[in-house]
This record gives structure tokens, sequence and C-alpha cells, in this order.
């Protein structure tokens, strides 16, 4: 499946723009030429050699503060994203397989969850439990799980129809066997879609919330909380916001295009793409044996 | 050819359609006599008792009117009551009301009313200016004249009982209160016509006003103002005609051709630490701070310049600022570190936690500063903040006020043992409470007063819970067509204000 997607210019690109991305959030701290939290007179200081993306309004290196911010905002979206996967795949995949009690109950939970406003709920959880992007993201999660939940049901539903699974069924199959054998290799490719549509949803609530100021305590910098204060010195720096609006834009674009290219790779016209590539393959290798001995 | 006509019929529909949407600040001509406000401090309670004395009693008293109001040298002048006199051992003062004005509703402002204020305040469950009225015992309503009786000498009622801490409101009204709150009823300026809760409210000129030959403006628009950076393009383009606005975007005002003025107050930040708490509980801590904090730095990155630095809750210049406590504790981040090195803390040895209700610049460059001498600051948003800091449960804060129109009050409040904004309390520094009780027995118009009040403020800057950092500018644009305001200091005062093409 890798193979397959990073075969499509998309799934290139987006492998691309996500693996530097993950880069910046893992070496970002190191990578910075000045502290991010060290204020200076410099104020609001244009680009310059010495500050490539000038100064906030406290002096400090915008530049510095855009790269040690980068974590915050990839880990809190793998966070949304794969606690929103562990909460909602598998009661998604059981709700077809453990009866009728188990489906009504847990499709009236999901109704439920998706009723909820999940930035409201965030700020809500926030107030309670402490200002912590963790706890914000753990439930921001929780909130999203329905989206799995239902791309798991759905697939599941559409395999759990099929004869070879009614022939399993027959032949004495536990559920759990049934569900490793035959759904699970069905329903990872559309779970692995919405994967990556959340990790870019899961963006857009990290940066909503730290543009509000939520979830991250002064003065460690985020994307969003960056961008919310340059929105405060246009005037002085009407350039500023477009550093960290880019890099959000950026990173929810690379997620939704990977997304778009594992569901490519992962249809027919996917299949067909691995298939011609194999038939390529082993056309060139009947066509130009190695010989023993040597090479040319 | 048929280019031509296209972009000839284009530019006859589009340019109208954008003229409209732009528009000339200064163009007075589509707003009439109609003030546009957009306000950063809209009220989310129109009951003044729910209300309190803070930044939004401005909003209010476009239609509650109160006792006395302060003049441009912040002094207590008639307002519904047309005088007021002290009797000989000044612990009783009688407040005699103009004739013949009723509140909104149609309800007669007399003595009854005032009474009826002064109960609500110092009784009502939510009211937030119980604290404020603790001198008076009661109130005797004769018809005309209210006489206030007070537990002790206080001269300062007049000062006390204006705009900030007893705007009235009918009683006929307030029997309701929680309709009150946002179905304002008063006898101010104007009168309430469309509310909707902490977004507009639209306001017409209430004609039976006792000043009402001095309001010039028929109509107003007060909004709760959007994000900071888009109201000076709200005031550009004819959508607002005066706003507060943000020291970052006095630059942006001015190069559009909006008046850009600051009016005159009392703001005042502070750092505020609990003394009964560890580590301020040692003096060396409170002095080594005290030195580590360089005001103006405050000045140039949080208001651009346009504020001041002060150690002082008072501006310089005015009656209650005391000279000879001005830089009592000097920016010595070297002395600091000596004092800390004498508390036993090493650099990096002494760490705090600074709560703060939301984000806010000014934490910032207080962990900032406190790093460079060695303490470690960390910032806490707490978003339930003013539970434990009027609680004084908390050990390390900021805080910022606007100040009060009674001196007396403003020092009471930061320094006096039961002062909401004393974090230390029950602490007060030695002297204050006897330099308190002699500004209460000394008549405003003494020529001793002055002196007297300085003294206490001497007294109350002792105190080692506080520690002052910079006044913010009370910035306002507005466009060129709304005459200027009277500089009634911290107050916003609308009377003989005019707007091109009305009066």
């Amino acid at each position: 499946m890798v193979r397959v997607v990073l075969s499509l210019t998309t799934g290139r690109i987006a492998a691309g723009i996500l693996g530097l991305i993950a880069l910046l959030a893992l070496l970002g701290p190191w990578l910075a030429p000045q502290n991010p939290l060290t204020t200076s007179d410099d104020t609001l200081a244009a680009v310059s050699g010495a500050h490539w993306l000038g100064t906030d309004h406290l002096g400090r290196d915008v530049l510095s503060r855009l790269l040690d911010g980068s974590r915050v905002s990839v880990l809190g979206s793998l966070e949304v994203a794969l606690t929103a996967m562990a909460v909602g795949v598998l009661p998604g995949i059981l709700s077809v397989q453990l009866g009728r009690v188990f489906e009504w109950i847990t499709l009236r939970l999901a109704d439920t969850l998706v009723a909820l406003p999940f930035l409201l709920f965030a700020v809500a959880v926030i107030a309670l439990l402490g200002n912590g992007i963790t706890q914000a993201m753990l439930v921001t999660g929780v909130l999203v799980s329905p989206l799995f939940y239902r791309v798991a049901r759905a697939a599941t539903l559409a395999v759990a129809r099929s004869p070879y699974v009614e022939a399993a069924v027959v032949a004495g199959a536990s559920t759990g066997w049934i569900v490793r054998r035959h759904v699970w290799a069905k329903v990872l490719p559309p779970i692995a879609v919405a994967l990556a549509q959340t990790i870019g949803v899961g963006f857009v609530i990290v940066s909503s919330l730290t543009f509000l100021g939520i979830g991250v305590q002064p003065p460690a910098p985020t994307w969003g909380g960056l961008l919310a204060s340059d929105l405060g010195y246009l005037d002085q720096r009407p350039w500023a916001p477009l550093a960290p609006a880019l890099l959000i834009t950026l990173t929810v674009w690379a997620s939704n295009l990977l997304a778009d290219a594992i569901r490519d790779a992962s249809g027919e016209a996917g299949r067909a793409l691995a298939g011609r590539r194999r038939a390529r393959a082993r056309r060139t290798a009947e066509a130009d044996p190695v010989p023993s001995g040597g090479t040319r | 050819m048929r280019a031509t006509a296209l972009a000839t019929t284009l530019a006859a529909l589009l340019v109208p359609a954008l003229s409209a949407c732009g528009g000339d600040a200064s163009a007075g001509a589509g707003s009439g006599s109609t003030l546009k406000w957009a306000s950063s401090y809209f009220p989310a309670h129109w009951d003044p008792v729910v209300s309190g004395s803070g930044a939004q009693f401005r909003e209010l008293a476009l239609v509650y009117a109160s006792l006395t109001k302060t003049d441009s040298k912040g002094d207590a002048v008639p307002d519904l009551a047309e005088s007021w006199k002290y009797n000989s051992a000044g612990d009783q003062i009688t407040f005699r009301l103009r004739s013949g004005l009723t509140f909104s509703d149609g309800e007669p402002v007399d003595a009854t009313a005032v009474k009826a204020a002064v109960e609500r305040a110092k009784k009502q469950k939510n009211s937030a200016l119980f604290g404020d009225l603790t001198s008076i015992e009661s109130v005797d309503a004769h018809g005309l004249d209210a006489v206030v009786h007070l537990n002790q000498v206080d001269y300062q009622i007049p000062q006390l009982l204006g705009q900030r801490v007893l705007q009235i409101a009918s009683p006929k009204a307030a029997a309701e209160p929680e309709k009150l709150d946002q179905n304002p009823v008063g006898a101010g300026p104007f009168i309430v016509t469309q509310l909707v809760p902490g977004t507009k409210v639209v306001l017409k000129k209430n004609p039976a006003y006792w000043d009402a030959e001095n309001i010039h403006i028929d109509r107003v628009e007060l909004t709760s103002a959007p994000d900071a950076s888009t109201v000076v393009s709200g005031l550009r383009t004819g959508v607002y005609n005066f706003a507060d606005i943000e020291p970052s975007q006095a630059a942006a005002a001015e190069k559009a051709g909006l008046d850009v003025f600051v009016q005159p107050g009392f703001n005042a930040s502070n750092i505020s630490l609990n003394i009964n708490k560890a580590p301020f509980d040692d003096d060396r801590v409170v002095d080594a701070v005290r030195h580590a904090v360089d005001r103006q730095e405050f000045v140039d990155k949080l208001t651009f310049g346009r504020g001041e630095s002060t150690d002082q809750p008072f501006p310089k210049g005015y009656t209650a600022y005391d000279p000879e406590s001005e830089n009592a504790y000097p920016y010595d981040p070297a002395l600091s570190r000596k004092l800390l090195a004498q508390a036993g803390y090493r650099a990096g040895a002494l760490k705090l936690t600074l709560v703060v209700p939301a984000e806010d610049p000014q934490a910032e460059i207080v962990q900032s500063q406190l790093a460079k001498v060695g303490i470690s600051v960390t910032i806490k948003i707490d978003k339930n903040w003013a539970t434990p800091f009027f609680a004084k449960d908390l050990t390390f804060s900021l805080y910022a006020t606007t100040g009060r129109d009674s001196a007396l009050q403003t020092l009471t409040a930061h320094f006096g043992p039961d002062g909401p904004l004393n974090l230390s309390s029950p602490y007060e520094p030695g002297g204050f409470e006897a330099a308190v009780a002699e500004v209460r027995r000394t008549p405003l118009d003494d020529p001793g007063y002055p002196r007297v009040l300085r003294a206490a403020t001497r007294a109350g800057l002792k105190s080692k819970a506080l520690v002052f950092t910079y006044s913010s500018p009370n910035l306002f644009a507005k466009s060129p067509s709304l005459s200027d305001l009277p500089k009634n200091p911290a107050h916003i005062d609308w009377t003989g204000v005019t707007l091109s093409g009305s009066r």
C-alpha cells in the first residue's frame, strides 16, 4: 500500500510535506537559531539577517518561535487522530458483529458525540481540568471518533454480507477470527484515509484553540498563537501572519492530499495501478536476466 | 466597442456600490447625530449594582445618572443632586435632589429612589458594590432630601457616590433586578430602545434628563467591539465614529485621518504579591522583586510609548500622587540578585507560578524580567482566576485597575486590610489606618486635604503586597465629525459633545 501511495504524484507531494513537518516537530527546537522565549528591545523588527522572519511584539525571534511551536501542533493533531481512531474503530466493527443491542447503543452514542461542538467542549474541559493541550486533544479525539466509527462500520457491513464471511459463520468461525481474517484487511484502507483526514482536522483544531490562547501556557509558542498575536500588529508587520498561516494551510492541505492518495491507491484504480506495476516489474525481470557470475 | 460598453456598464454599477461600502470617516452626513461607539468593555450587566465600579460604568452612564459626577479636575460636582451639605460632626450628609426629574419609566427621581439604590447596593445578593459603601449606616428619605447617616466621619461621600459607585436606577424597575439587568431604566442622558445582550444596545436621547439641553447627540449605537485589529477599519469606513483602541492600532488610526486621543484616567497595573505565603513572607524576596521591575519596558512594549511608568495607583499631577514616594524602589537587577542571595536563593532556585486570567503579554514581561535576576516564573492561565484572587488564595498575580473617583477608595481597595485588590489581606502597612482616618476626617475643600491625602498614599505605598508597574493609556479614536470630549478623568462624558450636522 505504501509503495502504491508513493507511486502517485499526490502521494509523493503529501508525504514530502508531511515528512518535512514531522522533521520540524522532531528537530524544530534544535534548529531554532535563537531562544524562542528570550525577549529583546528589538520589537516588531522587519525581516533581516539576524531575524529571518522578524521579531514579535516582545522582541522574540519569530522563526525560532515557529520552529519551536511546530511540535505542539503536530503532537496535538496526532493525539486527536489517534484517540479518535482508538475510540471509534473497534466499536464500529463490533457494532456489526455483536448484535442489535450493542449496535443500538453505539449508534446512539455516536449520534450524541457528533452533536457536541468539539471546540466549545474542549474549552469547557480545559476550564474544568486546567489549561493543557493534552486533555483538550484527548476529549476532541473522542468527539471526532464517530467518523472512524462510521467508516469502520460501513466497511464491516460491506464485508459481513459477503459469501466468504457467511461461509465462515456457517463453518463455526468465531467473531474474533472473522474480524482478524476477513474484516480487518477490508477496513484498514478506509481507516487510513480517515486517519489522514483527521490529522488535518486535528491541525485545524489545535490551531484554533491555540489561536484563542487555549491549551498552551504562555510564553510557549504555537502556530495558532503566533497567528493570533501577529493579527494584533498588522499595521506594523502586515506580512507577519503569512508564515504561520501558510504552515497551517500547507499541513492541512498535505493531510487531505495524503487521504486522497490513500483512497486512490486502495480503490479499484489503485489495485489496477499496483497490478500494472507488478506486471511491468515481471516483464522487466524476464527481459533483462542478470547473468550469473557478474554484472554488465 | 463592446468591451468599452461593458466596462462603462460595470463602472456605472460598481462605483456607487463600492462607494457605499467604503465611506469617509469624516462624513457625518450618513450618521446624522448618531454616535456609533464600538466598545471593548461592552457591559455584561446593565444593573449598576451588579456591574460594579469597573470600566463598564462609562457605558452604563449613558443610561444612569448619579448623585454627583466629576469635573475635569476629578472633583465631585452636582449631577442628580443639585447640592449637598455635611452636618457639623461630619457623620451625616444631606443631598438635595433637583426637582421635577423622572426616570425613563415615569417614576420620580427623589430621595426614596436614592435610599432604595443605596440599600440595594448594600443588600442585594449579587451586589458588586457592597464593599464600597461601608461608611454608610442608613439613608433617610425626606422628599427631595436624602439624608445619609455615616458610621464614621467621612468627607469622601460626595466623591464616592458618583458614577462609579451609585448610578441610580428606577426603584420600580429595580424591584425586579434580573429584569433590570437587561432592561436598564435610569435618569441619565439616554434611554435604551433596544438591547441585544453582549452585542449591541441602541439608545435615544432622554428629553427628561436634567441637562438635556447640553446633550447634542440624538441616538447612540453602542456595539461590542470586534477584534482589536478591525476596529480602525470600522472607524475608517464609518461603521463606528468612536471607539477605544489598542496602542498598537493608534498609528493606523492616525494614518487614516482619525482623531486619536488619550482620555485622562487612573489606570494602574500592578504585580500582586501575597506576603502571607512563601517566598514573599521574606521581605528580602519582596524587595528583590521590587528592584527587578523595569517599568519602562512595559511602557515601550505594551503601550508603544503612549502610557507611563508608575509606582503609584495615581497619575503624576493628581492630588493623591505623592512625589516623595516616587522611585522608592528603582530598577536595580544587581541589588535584586544580591537580596535573593541574602535570602538564600541562588540563581534559578526560586520558582514562582504567576497566575493570570488570560494570555497577557504583561505576564511574559514579568517572567522575562524576573528571569534576569534568577527567578524562574511559570505562567499559569486560570479561567477561574477571579475566585482565588479575591479569596486571597493566590501567591503571585497581576491586576490592573481603572481607578476610582474617590482617591481614598483607591487607596483602601489596594492597601486596606479588606481591600479587594490587596492579595495579602488582612495585612496593611503600618500607619495606613491612621492616615486613612485622617483623610476621612478632612473636608475635601480643606486647604490641608491634598497634604493629608498624599500622606495616606505614602503610607499605603509602604505595602509589600503591590508593585505598581505602568499606566496604560485610555486611548480612543474618533471621527473628526465628533467634537472633543470633556477631559473628565476616567469618564466618558457626552455633555456638550456634538456631531457634524447636529446642533
